[in-house]
């Protein structure tokens, strides 16, 4: 829990933010660490479908990486596609080397 | 031969390379994308017409409010279009797909802050590319004890998409639009305003008092092409100390009624608190089953099969979802009222203790029911297979001959096209929601043009019974809008030649053209 002077501050940093957007002066930066790698992508996103039973098993596959990037930008039947603004090109190269790459579990 | 793959239309190409240019200037090359393999992800739709129809021209990713400023005045100098989205997975609506050929969608996922969660007046205030997953992460990272309402595609999907296209979620927050509190909006002409309070510089309540001072205008951005929104406030649910999730089962079909007329003034009186569901046999058996498994036969799926197999796999034609919420002895006071209420309308109330933990049904709706993030209802896309899904979501009075009413009609219907009522009710206060999930193969182009006649089908029988629809998918934005009538599409469209004369934004959206 924050304390009321953190979440004074918080506020009162948040204010300022808020005064820079009006002046068009909001700082240019997305969450750049959104994912932290492959495994991390897979745990926080693809599990959902993927180690529920409503998408395919994908793990212990050796899916080709080639394969598991393309499945990703294009979608394929009810998997949905995701764009490069939701997963950049570099932390779908590593989720497609993890895909490749696990044992089955 | 142009070597876009579709053109803003009344657009030239010279023009359109002039425009992309400029936008290349303010986001930078990465983040304009032209080319048709990179444009892939923003294709896919999971709606029953062709992709061409709904292509989009280019995709541009800003990552602030002064770079949407400057491409608005970009498009005003050379005509081009649209369509913003936050998270883009808008499925059985549209997905990331724009209303019209030939839009530049403007994707906000890269605006992806959580700018304010206020643990003490529990809201938050976030950008569009926010996910409900990021928001659920940062709450317990920080140890907050507030709650999130996420849809289904909670995980991947956002709070800002989700309410501007009022969207609901259940908890009893679920009704998101109603706990939204202030935006700040780019307009057309490149000016920001905030709603609300959020127009008082100095202001520290633009996210407690909705209305501010004037004409309410938050709802003019909604399913609308006003505005681009660039931030929302809304309300957070105070985690409360105790839950207690449960299911009514329903023998016949017809016991709709009497589920419904009991539901209804727990409902009003806020006994029962939160948008809880009322799913039917097939809801429950194509979560967890593929059709081939069920049925083989042709056509409509018969009542009979569905009520045989609902019998032998425990569930009933019509599953109450809901859950109370409060400290253990509020729940144990209400519980007595709920409990005798659903027990004397003929229903088999059941608690997690009941139906032990095993069972997928409840707990994804025990998850879903206290803003968890789960997918596992869309299990739904396996029934037939093909990634075919478009949802008919007619708005219901919470009475039990009208919902006895819409089902026979949806059934006929549905059943003229060999699809099958796969249907809920998500429970309103006054209202329902009947969610219809029209699941057809998209790789079958026999059944794609049978879903895409009986959506229309379905809207045209409706109408004429005096229903609407709550919200629709970008190829009947136009059709929806002529239902509601010529007085309110001319408004719409007077106020969108009065804010966006050049008609930049989104057009088509809700069937509001320039």
């Amino acid at each position: 829990m924050l304390t009321g002077r953190q979440r004074n501050i918080r506020l009162a940093c948040a204010c300022i933010a808020l005064g820079a957007v009006l002046l068009g002066n909001w700082p240019q930066a997305g969450r750049a660490d959104e994912w932290k790698d492959g495994p991390d992508t897979y745990n926080r996103v693809c599990s959902y479908c993927h180690e529920t039973g409503v998408g395919p098993k994908i793990t212990g596959r050796h899916l080709p990486a080639a394969y598991v990037q393309a499945i990703v930008r294009n979608g394929y039947k009810a998997m949905p596609a995701f764009r490069p603004s939701e997963i950049d090109d570099r932390i779908l190269g590593e989720l497609a080397q993890y895909m490749s790459n696990t044992e089955d579990q | 031969m142009s070597k876009y793959i579709a053109l803003p239309k009344g657009v030239s190409e010279a023009s359109f390379d002039k425009a992309i240019r400029e936008f290349k200037r303010i986001l930078g090359d990465d983040h304009v994308i032209v080319d048709a393999q990179r444009l892939a992800p923003y294709l896919k739709i999971m709606i029953p017409v062709a992709i061409s129809k709904h292509s989009p021209s280019a995709a541009i990713m800003p990552v602030s409010v002064e770079q949407i400023q400057r491409i608005v005045g970009v498009c005003n100098k050379y005509k081009v279009p649209v369509w913003p989205i936050s998270t883009g997975k808008n499925f059985g609506y549209g997905t990331a797909a724009p209303a019209t050929r030939g839009q530049v969608v403007l994707d906000l996922r890269r605006m992806n802050r959580i700018i304010e969660v206020n643990p003490d007046l529990c809201y938050a205030l976030v950008e569009p590319g926010v996910t409900y997953l990021q928001l659920y992460e940062y709450i317990k990272q920080h140890n907050l004890p507030l709650w999130i309402d996420p849809p289904i595609p909670g995980p991947i999907a956002g709070p800002v998409g989700n309410t501007l296209d009022r969207g609901v979620g259940y908890t009893p927050y679920g009704e998101h639009f109603l706990f939204q509190c202030g935006m700040e909006v780019v307009l057309a002409n490149g000016e920001v305003l905030r709603t609300g309070m959020g127009s008082i510089p100095e202001s520290n309540t633009w996210q407690v008092f909705k209305w501010g001072y004037g004409p309410y205008l938050d709802g003019i951005f909604t399913q609308s092409n006003y505005g681009i929104v660039t931030k929302m406030g809304f309300w957070l649910m105070p985690a409360p100390p105790a839950y207690k999730p449960f299911v009514v089962r329903y023998p016949e079909e017809n016991d709709i009624v009497k589920a419904i007329d009991t539901i209804r003034p727990l409902r009003i009186a806020q006994i029962m608190q939160n948008a809880g569901t009322v799913s039917n046999a097939l809801w429950e058996t194509a979560v967890l089953n593929r059709r081939a498994d069920v049925y083989s036969g042709e056509g409509q799926i018969p009542d009979s099969v569905v009520q045989k197999f609902a019998r032998e796999h425990g569930f009933g034609a019509w599953n109450v979802y809901s859950a109370l919420y409060g400290t253990e002895e509020q729940i144990a006071h209400n519980w007595k009222i709920i409990s005798a209420a659903f027990k004397g309308s003929g229903g088999e109330v059941l608690t997690q203790a009941d139906v032990g933990n095993d069972d997928p049904l409840f707990n994804y709706r025990r998850d879903a029911m206290r803003g968890d993030l789960t997918m596992r209802e869309f299990g739904l896309y396996n029934w037939r297979g093909g990634g075919g899904s478009m949802w008919f979501s007619p708005v219901s009075q919470a009475m039990g001959s009208e919902t006895l009413k819409q089902m026979a009609m949806a059934k006929k219907t549905l059943s003229e096209f060999g699809l099958d009522y796969v249907a809920l009710f998500i429970i309103g206060w006054r209202d329902m929601h009947h969610i219809i999930d029209i699941l057809y193969d998209r790789s079958d182009p026999i059944e794609m043009n049978k879903a895409h006649d009986c959506y229309a089908g379905l809207l045209g029988q409706f109408a004429a019974a005096g229903y609407g629809t709550y919200r629709t998918n970008v190829d009947f934005m136009d059709k929806v809008s002529e239902i509601y009538g010529p007085v309110k599409r001319d408004l719409y469209r007077r106020l969108k030649r009065a804010m966006d004369p050049n008609g930049i934004l989104a057009p088509g959206k809700s069937g509001i053209h320039i």
